[in-house]
């Protein structure tokens, strides 16, 4: 049981006054930077390494990881109350987020949304903090090619996404995989759809799609909207800016759920946070009982991605401290922040500096339990803002929207790009197409693409590489059974409908 | 009237690049970095920043700015677009020289001022610890393997040809997104060997996860005594990475004074040595001015000619 002691003595350490102040200030500052649309928990984490290097490292990471999960939550925020996502892995909690705050439910939102950022987090670390060795080793099965069916079995789960009209869904996932195809090719290095401009070169970064796509396009929709805005407005009550604790009962087998699959997708190299709120949100509607409730402000739509994006963001540290691989873009900078530091992550910091990790590891525990106290205490606040008329509001947004892109890369193009995007999903909220294929397409599709010309070139082409390995058979045949299932179910449903008339 | 605006927009246009000699830096500087975060390249470049502020060379902070991906190539693009841009560092690796000679990026080494060369790093070639292959030898023997890169021709594929060339070995190069995702697949057994820079696998090796087969400098490393170099095992074989900082085109000559001039002071410090290059074992180098230009033009050729004989340009 030497691991409770270490913990024990972990949580001890980031409780004294220092370290507190320092994940409380972290938090904070977190929360603002994830609620401005297009900074997401990397930028925070960057935006705060020069301040942290002089500190103490514990005291400095205790900061710096206040900042990471301040602002997965205030993702959230934004995400829930004016329908931008504050950062991609919030793209998904928009779907019911969102809804729900029109319906007049912000506060019950917003306190879902941190019951399942808590749960997320703590379920994550649990996992962490007893596996986290033998997991990382685990991880590693996950090559290209099991890779590869990985992600056929995300495209199968996410059907349920589609929307009511298959065309339409599958037009738009199309486009997606388009979307996620501008730029230099990864493999060969030639440029595919950049019509000789230097600025698709890069491809289209994934933030400015989603926030452009679904952020801009829905509020340039509810603008020439005038009517149906003020109707909303009217149904907004006090009553409605509080969190609702029984939702938590309520959700509790869709926060577990979402929080190991964020868990699990978390640690995979490359796949990414974002892709974790995918699958959660999958899962969680399949899983329903009431599955048309979801989009239109069902409660276990918020709890799903929230529960999986805190999860994964945790998970993804697991590399970088076990192996010296960084899992994502947040961890990545932390990576960064740890070298400033003078720490070395890898497999050998555990040995090297036990202190150190335990009271990194206790620090976690803590700011969860500060974001929890933080949050609940800002709810009412921050749901305010629902009261604020549209008309007033949504200029605001676009501006901070607009200066949000621009500060990520100092880059005009990305702007207008981002603006064209709004365009575009505002014609298709017009058009009545489902803009989340789009958003999926361009999530997966790399994804897809990278991970299956690696395997084919380890292989020599050989195609046998993609069911050769056991993980990614295993993979598969669900995939296969998801395809079934879909084909089958229907008339399952269909004969017990006729059976009692026969 | 019109005279005023037009007063006004030349100042619009050209005030936000005018740099005095007393206030420059005035602002923090961005150094774009082009491979994704926790590479060499990343790690070069966050030390650069870290050093700098610590031993009071810059008034102002690094800000590392990672811009992965396209071989480089996006990196590239976006700096050299900065044209007359102070305030814009940025990292390079082979694939500086490769991309533009393959015509995979729109822009090459004349499209930036070379500011200096501070360290040279030398390449490992290590398998994963349960491999088969316990030397160069019976890897050499295997006749085909796979091997990761982090581009699609950079130093590590450029290895790959010549050991190809030298000893018969056919390696498929795999690109990955970052040197992250490449250690991952080796220490997954996905793929069979990595050329690695030390910095990104002592760690791995000391751990016994990774097995290093040989290094791509003339002598053996002193962090790595016992393992052989290609010259040593009789393969014409010696390739290692500059480490250098260019800026944009048509930067004002006070800014790539006080570069140069903070980047020499940096090469030459203690700390420089005890906490970069000693740990990572990689070489002390400084090279600037016209002798970083002739060597810039001598490695292009050197590339081109590389690639000609590998057969990767015609």
């Amino acid at each position: 049981m030497e691991i409770f002691d270490l913990l024990l003595s972990g949580l001890g350490s980031a409780l004294t006054m220092q370290n507190l102040l320092a994940t409380f200030v972290g938090v904070l500052l977190g929360l603002f930077v994830g609620a401005l649309p297009a900074l997401g928990p990397a930028a925070g984490v960057a935006i705060m390494l020069p301040a942290i290097v002089n500190l103490d490292p514990t005291v400095a990471i205790a900061g710096l990881a206040g900042v990471y999960y301040g602002a997965m939550y205030g993702g959230a925020v934004t995400s829930i109350l004016i329908g931008v996502p504050g950062d991609s892995a919030a793209m998904m909690t928009t779907l019911d987020g969102y809804p729900m705050a029109k319906k007049g439910e912000a506060g019950r939102a917003l306190g879902m949304a941190v019951y399942a950022s808590f749960t997320g987090g703590i379920i994550s670390l649990l996992l962490m903090t007893f596996l986290a060795a033998w997991i990382a080793r685990a991880a590693l099965a996950f090559g290209p090619a099991e890779m590869t069916a990985l992600i056929v079995l995300a495209l199968c789960l996410v059907t349920v996404l589609g929307g009511e009209d298959a065309y339409k869904g599958f037009i738009g996932l199309g486009l997606g995989l388009w979307v996620g195809m501008v730029g230099l090719d990864p493999i060969s290095g030639t440029p595919r759809f950049t019509f000789q401009s230097i600025h698709l070169l890069e491809g289209i970064d994934f933030t400015i799609v989603v926030v452009g796509l679904y952020g801009l396009g829905q509020m340039f929709a509810a603008l020439g909207n005038t009517a149906s805005s003020r109707r909303e407005k009217a149904e907004y009550s006090v009553a409605s800016l509080f969190p609702h604790f029984a939702d938590f009962l309520h959700c509790k087998w869709t926060l577990l759920s979402s929080a190991l699959i964020g868990f699990f997708v978390g640690i995979l190299p490359g796949a990414g946070a974002t892709a974790a709120t995918v699958f959660a949100y999958a899962t969680a509607k399949r899983s329903s009982k009431s599955p048309e409730k979801f989009g239109k402000g069902a409660i276990e739509g918020v709890a799903a991605p929230e529960a999986a994006n805190n999860a994964a963001s945790y998970s993804a540290m697991i590399p970088l401290f076990t192996l010296g691989i960084p899992g994502s873009g947040t961890t990545a900078v932390m990576l960064g922040g740890l070298l400033m530091l003078g720490l070395e992550p890898g497999p050998r910091l555990f040995a090297q500096q036990p202190e150190f990790i335990w009271t990194l590891f206790g620090t976690f525990y803590v700011g969860n339990v500060v974001l929890v106290f933080l949050t609940l205490l800002l709810i009412p606040l921050l749901a305010a803002l629902v009261f604020v008329r549209i008309s007033v509001l949504f200029p605001v947004v676009v501006a901070v929207v607009i200066f949000g892109i621009y500060s990520v890369s100092y880059n005009v193009a990305d702007v207008m790009i981002c603006l064209a995007f709004g365009l575009a999903g505002y014609l298709f909220q017009k058009l009545e197409y489902p803009v989340l294929p789009i958003l999926l397409g361009v999530i997966l599709g790399p994804l897809l693409e990278r991970s299956i010309r690696r395997s084919l070139i380890i292989s020599e082409g050989d195609l046998s590489v993609f069911w050769h390995s056991t993980i990614a058979s295993v993979v598969l045949v669900v995939a296969v059974l998801l395809i079934i299932w879909a084909i089958v179910a229907p008339l399952i449903r269909h004969n017990k409908k006729v059976s009692p008339h026969a | 009237m019109k005279l005023f605006q037009l007063a006004f927009a030349a100042t619009a246009i050209f005030a936000p690049f005018a740099v005095q000699a007393e206030d420059y830096p005035s602002r923090d500087t961005t150094l774009v970095v082009q491979s994704s975060a926790g590479g060499g390249s990343d790690i070069f470049a966050r030390t650069i920043a870290s050093q700098l502020s610590e031993l009071d060379i810059v008034d102002r902070q690094l800000l590392v700015e990672n811009r992965p991906g396209g071989s480089g190539s996006v990196a590239y693009t976006y700096t050299a677009g900065q044209a007359g841009n102070p305030y814009v560092l940025q990292t390079i690796a082979s694939s500086f020289f490769t991309t533009p000679l393959l015509g995979q990026s729109p822009v090459g080494p004349d499209d930036f001022t070379p500011i200096a060369v501070i360290a040279i790093d030398p390449y490992v070639l290590a398998v994963g610890a349960n491999s088969e292959y316990e030397t160069l030898e019976e890897l050499v023997a295997a006749g085909s393997i796979s091997a990761g890169t982090t581009g699609v021709v950079n130093d590590q594929t450029i290895l790959a040809a010549l050991l190809d060339e030298a000893s018969g070995l056919k390696i498929r190069s795999v690109p990955f997104d970052g040197s992250g995702e490449e250690m991952s697949a080796v220490l997954g057994g996905h793929i069979d060997a990595i050329f690695g820079n030390p910095s990104e696998i002592l760690q791995q090796i000391e751990a016994g996860d990774l097995r290093a087969l040989a290094v791509s400098t003339d002598k053996r490393l002193d962090s790595l005594p016992d393992v052989p170099s290609f010259t040593e095992l009789g393969y014409d074989i010696a390739h290692s990475q500059i480490r250098a900082i260019v800026m944009p085109k048509d930067v004002p000559d006070v800014a790539v004074s006080y570069w140069t001039d903070a980047f020499e002071q940096l090469a030459n410090s203690e700390l420089w040595h005890t906490k970069y290059l000693e740990p990572n074992n990689i070489e002390a180098a400084f090279i600037a001015g016209d002798d970083l230009k002739a060597l810039f033009d001598e490695t292009t050729v050197s590339f081109e000619s590389q690639m000609q004989k590998a057969g990767l340009i015609q």
